[in-house]
């Protein structure tokens, strides 16, 4: 799985919180021997044993599967490098780590996140390092470009930091988000004989579902990010930007007539019937654990999700995928390596991001994380197929449009909640979100 | 009851009516040497005090005249953060919320504290229901969070039980809408407990002798309550409602677990202000505003010397001893 606001297998992640409520751990940050440089763009295993050491703490808890990967490369780049690799498994909260940490400058050199996340806590106040050289370094063994294994789609879409640059994260595992199905499921193969081609056909097959005693949608109903892409996807199918409409501080982008559209659409899957009974009163992951036994057809979810529900589902199942019809741009969310703005070791950990973008070593994320990467080399797992396909459009789009933090927080998560949950309607959504949306920009000063 | 007697000391002396002012100086070698040692052996604590907890305070009523993310430079702000939080209508809820807690929450918890104060006093194997009674408050809030997952589920085994006795539609428990409801019942759960645990060690003071006497001029239970254990625990009573404010307006974790089960952030609808504070210090995907925060956190700890205050002046009462 690949979480960036804590989506994901999240129950450690919530302990984890709950700990970190007493106060931000005393982190200790790895003692960095100011070594030497490692000169930039080593090739593989001839590289000078430069030595050093860099500090990395890390967004995966020891025992994911991410974090085998990365242990491996890391022993192994030791090895080849000499480079002393000071990790600390972290896990999601890295992010709300990272700030107080580089405040204290106990920050560790390196850290990884989802973009969003690096973005938010970091990068859009300039508390993220430009690495844009490592972009031109050369990939061990694999003799290529960063630049030019990573397709530059994934930093075109990112926002920019206040020098104006995208390069603040260096991706090594991709994922977008859509509607994942069985189609090996009868019910589901019975009532979609092809893909909707707009949201009337799909509120179809979610009818012929519903005649066959079938929810058509599961849903955790408390979690207003998966739930809320719905809304995300059919706004912009609606030729509406997500950042553009929260981003209005009058909140005028509302009265747009896309936008109350988008939400009359969503509102369908709420009033018809077609979301899971009980939705509303159970807690994640109940409902994820319902679509994979077949009680329900569809689920909305990033991509982590298939590794998530990998030991539930029946051996029969056969992945289908989906954008929400209408839709014609596939959303991205990346994580990746960034530098804390303080990192005093910078060519190691540089050093480290190129050589962890080995094929044989960045195969991992996909053999044995089950997730997707961003070089187009490297297949993604059998059930992702389909959504490494939708990834290689020319062009992506953030999810929300890259908004993220104290709006979702404050404007969104309840407001959302609300109407998916059925108290509002599609009209009294738009005007809660248009007057919340207006006060919070009113304290945003 | 008991009061430690002390030699006529200048408080109970005020009390009873004598005069309020010093004694001479050099009245008496003890009281002089008393008064010679005070500094000495205060000092100490009132450093620790102002180190740890006054200078901190300090440092963030200064924070919060600033609009900070607690790397970049602080930019001076003024008032302008507690102007933000009275425009703020998450933090107004939050703080709604908070007083909801303190006040419901606190009378729902005294209530039942009184009630087994009257049952416990007079049952068998009373050590034994207290040991069960204070029980929940042992058990980390985290638990109620991940079990509440389980338990309250639709089908799980609390609706089970009450489909069982007829109930064909019993309540969707962890729904957004009962969040606010399922936090108060689980806080009322594990207080009441600890409050009746430490009321029912005060009522243990009371001699037995007072019960008889009131017995044999006919009061039934509820009058030797009311005039019996009520006036003797009134000290006692008085302590723990000032816990309880200052431990309900720091109610922090049940929230996080029970809204946030999906790591995100519990629902708005559902902070009170010390979550307020949390997710202005320490947010997911956005920058930390250290200034808000503090102000957020200064208008609670405003608002918990405000209440102690008026608390400690409705239920000051003359100390009776026995």
């Amino acid at each position: 799985m690949g979480s960036t606001t804590g989506r994901g297998p999240r129950l450690l992640a919530i302990a984890t919180a709950a700990v970190l409520a007493v106060g931000v751990s005393a982190c200790s940050s790895g003692k960095s021997d100011q070594g030497a440089a490692a000169p930039a763009g080593g090739s593989g295993g001839e590289a000078a044993k430069s030595g050093g050491s860099f500090s990395y703490w890390s967004m995966w808890r020891k025992d994911e599967p991410q974090a085998k990967v990365i242990q491996a490369a890391i022993d192994q780049f030791t090895a080849d490098t000499g480079i002393k690799v000071d990790v600390e498994w972290t896990g999601r909260d890295v992010a709300k780590k990272i700030g107080p940490a580089m405040a204290a400058n106990k920050a560790p050199d390196m850290w990884d996140q989802g973009a969003d996340s690096i973005y938010g806590t970091a990068a859009q106040n300039g508390n993220a390092q430009d690495l844009s050289a490592v972009l031109g370094m050369t990939i061990p063994n694999d003799n290529v470009k960063v630049s030019d294994a990573i397709p530059s789609k994934y930093w075109d879409s990112l926002p920019k930091d206040p020098k104006g640059g995208q390069h603040w994260v260096i991706p090594y595992e991709a994922s977008t988000a859509g509607v994942f199905y069985n189609a090996a499921d009868p019910d589901v193969s019975a009532a979609m004989t092809s893909a909707p081609t707009d949201w009337d056909g799909f509120i179809k097959v979610c009818d012929a579902l519903k005649a066959k005693n079938k929810p058509c949608v599961a849903s955790e109903g408390e979690d207003s990010w998966t739930n809320g892409l719905w809304f995300d996807y059919l706004v912009n199918a609606n030729g509406v930007n997500f950042a553009d409409l929260a981003d209005d501080k009058t909140g005028a982008s509302w009265d747009n007539p896309a936008v109350l559209k988008a939400a009359q659409q969503t509102e369908q899957l709420v009033k018809g019937g077609y979301i899971i009974p009980t939705y509303t009163a159970t807690k994640y992951p109940a409902q994820q654990t319902n679509w994979a036994g077949g009680k329900a057809g569809f689920l909305m979810n990033g991509n982590w999700v298939t590794a998530e529900v990998a030991k539930q589902i029946p051996a029969t199942w056969k992945y289908g995928f989906l954008l929400p019809p209408g839709a014609s741009q596939p959303d991205s969310m990346v994580f990746g390596f960034a530098l804390t703005k303080n990192a005093k070791n910078v060519a190691q950990a540089e050093k480290f991001m190129a050589y962890f973008l080995q094929k044989k070593t960045l195969s991992g994320i996909s053999t044995d994380a089950g997730n997707i990467t961003p070089r187009t080399d490297i297949p993604a797992p059998a059930e992702l197929t389909d959504v490494q396909k939708t990834l290689g459009a020319d062009k992506l789009r953030l999810t929300f449009d890259g908004v993220a933090g104290d709006w979702s927080t404050k404007v969104w998560n309840q407001n959302f909640l609300d109407f998916w949950h059925g108290k509002t309607d599609a009209a009294g959504f738009v005007a809660k979100m248009k007057s919340s949306q207006v006060s919070f920009w009113k304290t945003q000063s | 009851m008991s009061t430690a007697t002390i030699q006529d000391p200048s408080r109970t002396r005020r009390v009873r009516g004598g005069s309020a002012a010093r004694g001479p100086v050099g009245a008496a070698p003890l009281e002089r040497s008393r008064r010679r040692m005070f500094w000495a052996f205060t000092a100490p604590a009132v450093v620790v005090y102002a180190v740890l907890f006054l200078l901190p305070v300090g440092y963030a009523a200064w924070t919060s005249l600033y609009k900070w993310d607690g790397i970049s430079e602080k930019k001076w702000k003024g008032l302008g953060n507690y102007r933000i939080l009275w425009q703020d209508p998450i933090f107004r809820h939050s703080l709604g919320n908070t007083l909801k807690t303190l006040l419901v929450g606190g009378v729902i918890t005294f209530v039942i504290a009184f009630a087994l104060m009257l049952v416990l006093r007079e049952m068998n194997r009373r050590l034994f229901a207290r040991s069960v009674l204070f029980f929940p408050c042992l058990v980390n809030a985290m638990v109620f969070g991940i079990a509440a997952g389980v338990l309250f589920s639709p089908d799980g085994p609390v609706n089970q039980v009450l489909k069982w006795l007829g109930w064909s539609h019993p309540p969707q428990w962890l729904a957004t809408e009962h969040l606010q409801t399922m936090i108060l019942g689980t806080l009322v759960w594990t207080a009441t407990g600890y409050y009746t645990a430490i009321l029912m060690a005060a009522v243990d003071q009371i001699p037995e002798y007072l019960y008889e006497a009131a017995e044999l001029d006919g009061a039934n239970a509820y009058q030797r309550f009311r005039h019996v254990t009520l006036p003797m625990c009134w000290e006692v009573i008085s302590v723990c409602a000032v816990l309880w404010t200052v431990s309900s307006v720091k109610v922090f974790e049940l929230i996080l677990m029970y809204g946030g089960s999906s790591g995100a952030q519990p629902p708005s609808d559902s902070w009170n202000t010390a979550l307020y504070v949390y997710e202005e210090a320490f947010p997911q995907a956005s920058t930390p505003q250290l200034g808000l925060a503090t102000a957020a956190a200064l208008v609670s700890l405003f608002l918990v010397v405000i209440f102690t205050v008026v608390l400690r002046r409705l239920l000051r009462r003359d100390p009776i001893e026995y």
